[in-house]
């Protein structure tokens, strides 16, 4: 059954989106750390070069920090954002020397600006600023105890800047995405090409060409194309096997049906009602022969050419032998005969197999056994387990697998007059009757039990039995305890 | 006995016709689905042979239909050698017996007989066969309407086989009538069969074995 | 007609009688907006009245004080003013950089020329020369200075007859006086030679150019350096005998700063008013009626930018609104001013 589960364009394309997404997710983030990083660069230079200048017109008068702020300085802090500026010029304990704000200048943050210019983000006055410190190095007359330059400014600008980096880089990257999403599309379409070019060669074929493919694909589908290949192959093969057999069987159909007709033909040029009689019964026996063998090879075709094995399941044999065979010794054909079941193993003997194809192989046996030994004969169906047997897996070379497999052999016995060593082997192959002609059997009987047997995973053995007679046994594997219900 | 026929191949019918005419019943044949149902809804038969390959239709779904409207009348139903899973779910729909065809005249014949027999039975509750006749209401036997005294385990054979009259009761319904379910020899219940049988000798009636399988009571005529 | 239907149209009276008398009182008191202004009431009287009359539902207290004076109270003032204007920038700017503004977003404001505001919280709204004034009979003397140089030559030459005639702003007491200076010493060092010169002829230091253009009219002074041209020249239209004279060789321009206060009581009539300062009718009464010189350029009137440059040329230079303006309340660098200040006026050379 074809069940259609997703499709391939929608899979693909939400693998790519998931990807794309990811990935760009990865991008962005990686995009806004950087504009952000970039942004700050930016204007912390600017606060740089305003320390620097600001540190420039630091002047030295009596050993005292002197500084009279450019104007400049104070512009370049500002930056073209407009932002509110800070600026402080300590002295050696901190105190300021000239500020514009009375923000507080942490103790550590000295310490460190006095090993190397800093630049740190802190919150004052409810907003967030930009600070920058350096230690100002001059020379003069006499000594002098170490400055501080410290500016500031709000962020607004480089948040700004921040952005607008950031979504141009977004911008970009959206744009990039569609016109990606779009080239898939058309890569896709492109892609999947083949499948429709394959497509188009399966369904121009006919409903019964069964002609090898013919078709251009690329390395992933090869499998696909050769699994076809093999099934149009097998389906050429099982076709023509079975042309072959309807041949054969046609044929096998017209012999004894010629029969009939010259003995009926020659039966109505006579006169003599002892000549019907003698003739009719010849018609009657031929009659029931050839229907039966129509009936067989109907169903040894059904074998032969039968699917999957789809209603396998264990059965209890023990039972439909039971079953099958009280049907048939009530029946008129078996009135002569004596038709019994040996005892049973105890309990159920479980075995995958058909219902329907054991019936049919009982009924041939059981019709054999009816049919090709005289009246008064005893035949006896049974079940025998075998268990503990070794069944050879037989592989080339090496050792081959050992396997127990706990078997069952349905037997069909006789006492009638058995069949001799040479005709055994070929009683199995279709319309070989063991060198009798002489009754109205078909010789597909055996042959139908055989394909049963292999069917349900089993073999068929012949054997003479003393003084004289026929035993037929079936082996079949042993259900799995575990499976049987 | 009426009998009702439904085949379509005229040559099985007229053979039908006239295999069973002789044995004291009168046949109607019909070829098509449509006629019988309406010879089956102002009549009634004692047996119905219905081929399930009739043209106009699905034998199973006449059967149903028959079963479902309460009608009893016993069926024998004819396949062709294929249809196994007909035969199933025939006997599943509740046709009594199956033919596959083709089939000799002789076992038709035995057949027939088998299920009017049956019916027979039915109609007034009395298992009949030949000559004895049980009573299940009475737990009386009696032969020729002479009552046949048995005791309580060969009585009880005896109904078994009865009720089996024309077929095979098995072996293992008729332990489970006799003994119950108390474990028994394999040999009991032959030990009453052979009881029975002595007293049925020169009656005309015997006990068939069939080894494995069971008895069936059977005419000695055949 | 039942009684239930003639009730109605009375109730529809009496409902109608309820709404007018209630509609009196529910036109509601008018909003109070305080404006501290460093910014002279008579010149500025016709803006006031037009906004007034533009918006009768708030009512204007405009207070008119010195650029020190507004300057304190936006720190101190509690309630704090709604307004704050000041011809005193580098004050202005260092309110607005401790963040005393509050950010007005309006389309006015977004229009508003880059170069004149700040931060979208501080807008310069007037564009007003700075100028020398003299009085008329001074030219029987002396030939009248028309740039700096002759000032500073007049000074030289004619110091024995300037002697305690010429008047300029107290860079001490004048915030407005003290950037202009510090404006004039960017440009050249020869500023200082000018204060020197100043000094010798020992001028007059006032606190305003109103003091300065009293002193001109009353004839105490004969020569006046950086007035706001804004008040000389509405005092020269009344007063013939004082002539104004706008630098030919530069001209710095003064831009008054009015900006919102963060604290303000009433936002937002403030955002109104200033609103209307910065909007087409307020320009356009600023630059009708007040000299005070309208900074947008789709204003037509005499009192507009355009115009002035129309009539002395290119060398205006406008006190740049920018954070460099916080240079000059530096303490150490003012002081450092003023010393200087001091030491070239007392110079003797």
């Amino acid at each position: 059954m074809i069940e259609v589960a997703g499709s391939l364009k929608r899979r693909l394309a939400v693998w790519l989106l998931v990807t794309v997404t990811g990935l760009g997710a990865l991008l962005m983030i990686e995009a806004r750390v950087s504009s952000q990083r970039a942004a700050e660069r930016a204007y912390d230079s600017q606060l740089e070069a305003a320390a620097l200048t600001i540190a420039e017109a630091v002047q030295w008068q009596q050993g005292e920090p002197l500084i009279e702020v450019p104007a400049a300085a104070l512009q370049i802090l500002a930056t073209r954002h407009q932002e509110r500026v800070f600026y402080a010029v300590l002295d050696a304990d901190g105190e300021a020397v000239s500020a514009n704000l009375p923000f507080a200048i942490e103790p550590s943050w000295r310490e460190r600006a006095a090993a190397e210019p800093l630049a740190l983000t802190a919150r004052l006055d409810g907003e967030a600023w930009r600070l920058y410190g350096r230690e100002v190095d001059s020379a003069g007359w006499v000594s002098q105890e170490p400055v501080q330059v410290w500016v500031g400014h709000t962020r607004a600008g480089r948040m700004a800047l921040a952005g607008e980096l950031f979504e141009r880089t977004l911008t970009r990257f959206v744009a990039m995405v569609l016109l990606a999403g779009v080239l898939m599309a058309l890569a896709l379409r492109v892609a999947l090409g083949p499948m429709r070019r394959l497509r188009r060669v399966l369904r121009r074929r006919d409903a019964d060409d069964m002609r090898p493919l013919d078709a251009r694909v690329p390395e992933e589908m090869r499998e696909l194309a050769q699994t076809l290949d093999h099934l149009f192959a097998r389906q050429r093969q099982s076709r023509e096997a079975l042309l072959r057999f309807t041949a054969d069987a046609s044929h096998q159909l017209k012999t004894p049906l010629a029969g009939l007709q010259s003995v009926s033909e020659l039966a109505l040029k006579s006169e003599d009602p002892a000549d019907w009689q003698a003739a009719l019964t010849t018609v009657h026996e031929g009659a029931g022969r050839t229907s039966r063998l129509a009936g067989q090879l109907l169903s040894l075709a059904r074998l032969r050419h039968l699917g999957e094995a789809d209603e396998i399941a264990p059965l209890d044999l023990a039972a439909l032998l039971r079953e099958t065979l009280l049907e048939w010794a009530g029946r008129e054909a078996a009135r002569d005969h004596d038709l019994g079941l040996a005892e049973p193993p105890a309990g159920p003997v479980w075995v995958r197999a058909e219902g329907w194809a054991i019936r049919e192989l009982l009924g041939n046996l059981i019709d054999n056994a009816l049919r090709y030994t005289p009246p008064g004969s005893v035949i006896t169906l049974g079940l025998e387990r075998l268990g503990g047997l070794e069944v050879l897996k037989g592989l080339e070379g090496g050792d081959p697998d050992r396997e127990r497999v706990d078997e069952v052999a349905l037997f069909v016995e006789d006492d009638g007059p058995g069949v001799p060593v040479e005709a055994r082997e070929r009683l199995l192959q279709p319309f070989e009757r063991g060198g009798r002609q002489d009754t109205d059997g078909s010789g597909l009987g055996l042959s139908i039990v055989d394909s049963i047997a292999h069917r349900l995973g089993g073999r068929l053995t012949l054997a003479a039995r003393e003084p004289h007679g026929l035993v037929v046994r079936l082996h079949l594997p042993l259900c799995d305890p575990k499976e049987a219900p | 006995m009426r009998l009702l026929v439904i085949e379509d191949d005229a040559l099985i019918a007229r053979s039908l016709e006239r295999a069973l005419a002789p044995l004291g019943n009168t046949v109607e044949v019909f070829s098509t689905h449509a006629e019988a149902r309406a010879a089956l809804r102002h009549d009634r038969f004692d047996l119905i042979l219905l081929d399930l390959g009739l043209p106009d239709g699905d034998g199973l779904a006449l059967l149903a239909a028959l079963r479902d409207r309460g009608d009893t009348t016993p069926v024998l139903i004819l396949t062709a050698r294929d249809g196994i899973d007909d035969r199933v779910s025939g006997l599943d729909l509740g046709a009594d017996d199956y033919l596959a065809k083709p089939f000799s005249i002789a076992e038709l014949e035995a057949r027939v007989r088998a299920l009017l027999r049956r019916s027979q039975q039915r109609s007034d509750n009395r298992l009949r066969y030949g000559r004895l006749c049980f009573d299940p209401a009475t737990g009386a036997a009696t032969l020729d309407d002479a009552t046949l005294a048995l005791p309580r385990r060969e009585l009880l054979l005896l109904e078994g086989l009865l009720l089996h009259a024309g077929s095979i009761a098995p072996r293992e319904a008729l332990e489970r009538r006799l003994f119950g379910f108390d474990e028994v020899g394999s040999n009991a219940l032959e030990v009453y069969v052979s009881r029975l049988r002595k007293r049925l000798s020169g009656t005309g009636l015997r006990i068939r074995t069939f080894r494995g399988l069971g008895y069936r009571l059977e005419d000695d005529a055949g | 007609m039942t009684p239930r239907h003639a009730l109605h149209p009375l109730l529809l009276a009496m409902w109608l009688a309820l709404l007018m008398m209630g509609a009196t009182p529910l036109r509601a008191a008018p909003t109070p907006l305080v404006v501290e202004a460093a910014l002279d009431r008579e010149v500025v009287a016709p803006l006031l009245e037009a906004f007034r009359a533009a918006h009768p539902e708030i009512r204007l207290t405009f207070r008119d004080r010195s650029t020190l004076e507004v300057d304190a109270l936006v720190a101190e003032a509690d309630p704090a003013p709604d307004v704050v204007i000041s011809s005193a920038m580098p004050w202005q700017m260092a309110r607005v950089n401790q963040g005393y503004a509050r950010r007005l977003d309006s389309p006015a404001a977004r229009r508003w020329p880059a170069w004149a505001k700040w931060r979208d919280e501080v807008f310069g709204f007037t564009f007003e020369p700075i100028v020398m004034a003299y009085r008329l009979d001074l030219s029987r003397h002396m030939a009248p200075p028309q740039t700096h140089a002759d000032l500073h030559r007049l000074l030289t030459t004619e110091q024995d007859m300037l002697e305690g005639k010429v008047t300029a702003y107290s860079p001490l007491k004048s915030g407005v006086g003290y950037t202009l200076y510090q404006q004039d010493a960017r440009y050249t060092p020869r500023f200082w030679d000018l204060v020197a010169g100043m000094g010798r002829v020992d001028a007059q230091l006032e606190g305003s150019t109103r003091a300065m253009l009293e002193g001109l009219s009353e004839g105490r002074y004969w020569l006046g350096y950086n007035l706001l041209g804004s008040y000389a020249m509405i005092w020269a239209q009344q007063h013939p005998e004082v002539i104004v004279q706008v630098p030919k060789d530069y001209s710095l321009v003064m831009m008054r700063m009015a900006f919102i206060h963060r604290d303000a009581p009433h936002p937002a009539a403030a955002e109104a008013f200033v609103d209307y300062l910065l909007g087409r009718e307020g320009q356009r009464v600023l630059a009708g009626q007040t000299p005070l010189f309208s900074v947008r350029p789709d204003i037509v009137g005499p009192y507009t930018a355009a115009r002035l440059r129309d009539q002395v040329g290119e060398r205006l230079f406008p006190i740049p609104l920018n954070a460099s303006l916080l240079a000059f309340v530096d303490p150490q660098r003012r002081a450092a001013f003023l010393e200087r200040w001091r030491r070239e006026f007392r110079r003797q050379d």
